[in-house]
């Protein structure tokens, strides 16, 4: 053997897989290695790419994988001495997908394919290491496993999943007879709202009629619209068992190069049509993904969809908190779905209910009205309608009433909880005509001394989840008019935000619960997360910062809109996201609402962090003291 | 009575024959070439060991190499000299004629590389001469030449092949042994030619 081969192979032999091979096979693959010099940033290949007749391990230097995803280069594995790449050869037979290029002088070994897939024939181990690698994307997985980097950007980790995942699919499909004109199938396509129409013989499914047939054969002109439809439909239509897979639809489709498939009760077309997949349903399938879920939360007809729909948002909030997506994302997306869910549900009341009486809003208070709710928290509503005539109020007023019992109810089905405090449009008190609104207002700002006591802070966290922009608007005006230089107003809030019970003791140990059921717990949601909400909630209607509910971004206006304490404000967001981020993996792991966190399971260096984050809320308070007097309440 | 002078006006071996023919195509295959001689000397100086390694659209053909021993009983023999160790080395081992032949073949009409290719070429010439040939006919490339294009280098000064590799980061291999300089070259000469851009 070559000296040179004989020191590719000692160098080999070091990294998986090729440590599981014997020396001979080791010789073998090395005698055949090429050996290829990369300088800094030359490509080997790249994306479309014809695929090589060989993979490559880094001899020496470092290759960066990148796939171009929105325009843009973004490098999704670093290769190493010894790693593995450029596997696709092996399993795919078209277009590379991503690209290789060297980050510095690099030495790259190619091995032929040819070479190296006898060996894998005997040694299954090898086989399972590729595979397993060239399916996975994660970068956890290669450090337990070896050094390799999987170029199979595409098959994300739920391909597995996708095998046993059956298929929702319309199971009342559009029929009609080979003798049936064309103009009648497309009429009953336009009526039922449908794209596409099974043609049936008494013995089973012989074709299918979609838009596209339509559009290439009827609008080209090419046949007229009174022809027998047999003549214009696809033929023979590609049926499917009822229990199909996802992974299984999608393959017979791209196979047959065909938008539809038929399920009929054994799988030919022999048998009784059970129904019709469509390449949307396959889409909806795969909907872990937040505008399918929209998109769905905007179809589903009954508090158990949404509910189920939910129980995939929880989900998806978990994974992504831990792909580390940064929080403030997650909470946009999350609120997203969460307000179509809310729309949903005031929706499906009124489908119930038949058509309001006159306008009115919806909104959400508290949590989902500064759209910060992550986990299944308490619902908290308020509904306004728009002003009537003396000798319709009584009518109307019930009409809404009736239309807030059922959406909380719903709402309850789903999984949000009643308020404790009752802070909802089913409630009498905040179910009212816009005036009365406009009064109620007035009242907690302008003489906040004589009605404290339903007064809450959240009230002043609104968002229109449907009905009317301009009441919302209406709303915001008279709490923006009455805050101006109202001390009185201000002090209150200063004094609920300070009257939280403080989460460290004086030897900056954390209070936890004395008794009842979360003994020794600590309560992040009141005496860590409120007094930072209720802060910034204080502070940007004392500058009159408009349209901002999310506590984040408050503290980021804030440090903007009042420079001299930026550093405060900006330390107080930090922290909100830290607690948040703290109290939804709390909430998840029990799923519950995370507001009591068990601290003895809590990490050593989270423990500090968690310490740590508390801090920034001392300066708030301080920063409160200050600015507000506060005496006139305490 | 004229055959001895037809055999004066060479009438070359077969193997050389053969060679000659493969000139008529053009080749894109580089062979990097390291050898290892007793001396300088053309006359009295003799190849001990060839090593070559071919380059082929950019990539090093570990399969595509040549590695040989030539046995010089009577060289050492001639200086006293022992020839155990060669003996027990695993390696190829040629006589010269053999050797050379087989390298013939190997070479075909690839393009030479090498570090100071130019003494190489005429060691292998001078043994050539010994086996009624001609001379090489490849065209050959020197990686020391190369580089001080590269570099734009006027003075006479040769650099080392050990400095070429420090000048262009190439590791160092364990041994020193004639194919290990061979690999070195070849990884030095695909830098230097795309580089320079060589086609």
């Amino acid at each position: 053997m070559n000296i040179i081969a004989g020191q590719i192979a000692d160098f080999l032999k070091n990294y998986a897989p090729f440590n599981q091979l014997t020396s001979e096979q080791l010789a073998e693959i090395a005698n055949n290695i090429r050996v290829i010099n990369l300088e800094k940033k030359q490509t080997l290949f790249k994306i479309n790419d014809a695929l090589h007749d060989s993979f490559y391990v880094v001899a020496s230097g470092v290759i960066n994988i990148s796939v171009i995803a929105d325009a843009e280069e973004s490098i999704i594995n670093k290769c190493h001495q010894g790693t593995i790449f450029g596997l696709r050869p092996f399993f795919a037979k078209n277009k590379y997908k991503t690209t290789a290029k060297a980050r510095e002088e690099s030495l790259v070994y190619a091995i032929p394919i040819a070479v190296f897939k006898p060996l894998l024939a005997n040694n299954s181990e090898v086989l399972n290491f590729l595979l397993e690698n060239f399916a996975s994307n994660l970068p956890e997985d290669r450090s337990t496993q070896g050094n390799i980097a999987s170029d199979g950007f595409y098959t994300e980790k739920q391909s597995e999943v996708q095998f046993f995942q059956t298929l929702a699919y319309n199971t009342t499909p559009l029929l009609a007879t080979s003798d049936n004109t064309a103009q009648e199938v497309a009429q009953l396509m336009a009526e039922s709202l449908k794209n596409n129409v099974i043609i049936f013989e008494k013995n089973g499914p012989i074709g299918i009629v979609t838009h596209a047939d339509l559009a290439s054969k009827i609008a080209t002109g090419r046949y007229p619209v009174s022809i027998p439809v047999s003549n214009i439909m696809s033929s023979p239509v590609v049926t499917v068992l009822e229990n199909v897979s996802l992974a299984e639809a999608q393959l017979l489709m791209l196979k047959n190069n065909v938008t539809h498939l038929c399920v009929t009760v054994d799988g030919t077309d022999k048998s009784v049509i059970k129904g019709v997949i469509s390449e949307h349903d396959l889409i909806a399938a795969q909907a872990s993904n937040p505008g399918v879920l929209i998109k769905e939360v905007k179809r589903s007809l009954s508090s158990n969809e949404l509910k189920e729909i939910r129980a995939r948002l929880t989900n998806l909030i978990q994974s992504s908190i831990q792909k580390n997506i940064p929080l403030t994302h997650i909470t946009n997306i999350a609120s997203e779905i969460n307000f179509a869910i809310l729309k949903r549900a005031v929706e499906l009341s009124i489908l119930d209910l038949g058509s309001p009486p006159a306008r009115f809003a919806w909104l959400s208070i508290g949590s989902q009205g500064r759209k910060e709710q992550l986990l299944l928290t308490d619902q908290d509503s308020i509904l306004v309608f728009e002003d009537v005539a003396q000798d319709k109020y009584i009518e109307v007023k019930d009409y809404f009433l009736k239309l807030g019992k059922k959406t909380t109810a719903t709402l309850e089905k789903i999984g949000y909880e009643l308020c404790p405090n009752g802070h909802m449009g089913s409630n009498m008190m905040w179910c009212k005509s816009l005036t009365d609104w406009l009064k109620q207002y007035n009242n907690w700002m302008n003489a906040t001394r004589e009605n404290s006591d339903n007064l809450s802070s959240i009230f002043f966290d609104c968002e229109l989840v449907i009905g009317e922009l301009k009441i919302e608007n209406a709303i915001n005006n008279i709490i923006s008019e009455n805050a101006y230089n109202n001390n009185l107003f201000f002090d209150f809030l200063g004094n609920d935000a300070l009257r939280k019970n403080s989460p460290l003791s004086f030897f900056k140990k954390f209070i936890v619960e004395e008794e009842g059921i979360h003994k020794d717990k600590f309560d992040i949601k009141t005496r860590a997360l409120m007094p930072l909400i209720d802060g910034a909630r204080l502070f940007t209607l004392s500058h009159e910062i408009k349209g901002i509910n999310n506590t984040y971004t408050r503290f980021k206006q804030l440090a903007i809109a009042d420079p001299k304490h930026s550093e405060i404000y900006l330390n107080c967001a930090e922290a909100y996201l830290f607690l948040t981020r703290i109290r939804t993996l709390e909430g998840l792991k029990n799923e519950n609402s995370g507001q009591y966190i068990n601290l003895e399971e809590l990490s050593k260096n989270d423990r500090e962090k968690l310490k740590n984050a508390l801090y920034p809320m001392k300066e708030l308070e301080e920063l409160i003291k200050d600015k507000f007097q506060l005496t006139q309440f305490s | 009575m004229l055959d001895w002078l037809k055999h004066i006006n060479k009438e070359y071996p077969d193997f050389w024959k053969d060679y000659l023919a493969k000139f008529a195509k053009k080749s894109n295959r580089y062979v990097i070439l390291s050898t290892e001689a007793t001396g300088d000397s053309l006359e009295k100086d003799v190849i001990t060991y060839i090593s070559a390694f071919a380059v082929v659209n950019d990539t090093i053909l570990i399969k595509d190499s040549f590695e040989t021993i030539l046995l010089q009983y009577r060289f050492l023999h001639d200086n006293h000299l022992s020839n155990e160790y060669i003996i027990e080395s695993r390696l190829l081992k040629l006589s010269e004629p053999e050797a050379l032949k087989t390298f013939i073949e190997y070479l075909g009409n690839g393009i030479l590389v090498g570090h100071q290719i130019e003494s190489s070429v005429a060691m292998i010439n001078a043994t050539l001469e010994r086996l009624e040939c001609g001379k090489l006919r490849n065209e050959a490339l020197d990686i020391d030449i190369m580089h001080r294009k590269l570099n734009e280098i006027t003075d006479d000064k040769e650099l080392s092949l050990d400095e070429l590799t420090d000048y262009y980061k190439i590791k160092q291999t364990p041994a020193d042994s004639a194919t290990e300089k061979a690999y070195k070259i070849a990884l030095l000469f695909l830098k230097l030619k795309f580089k320079l851009g060589l086609k």
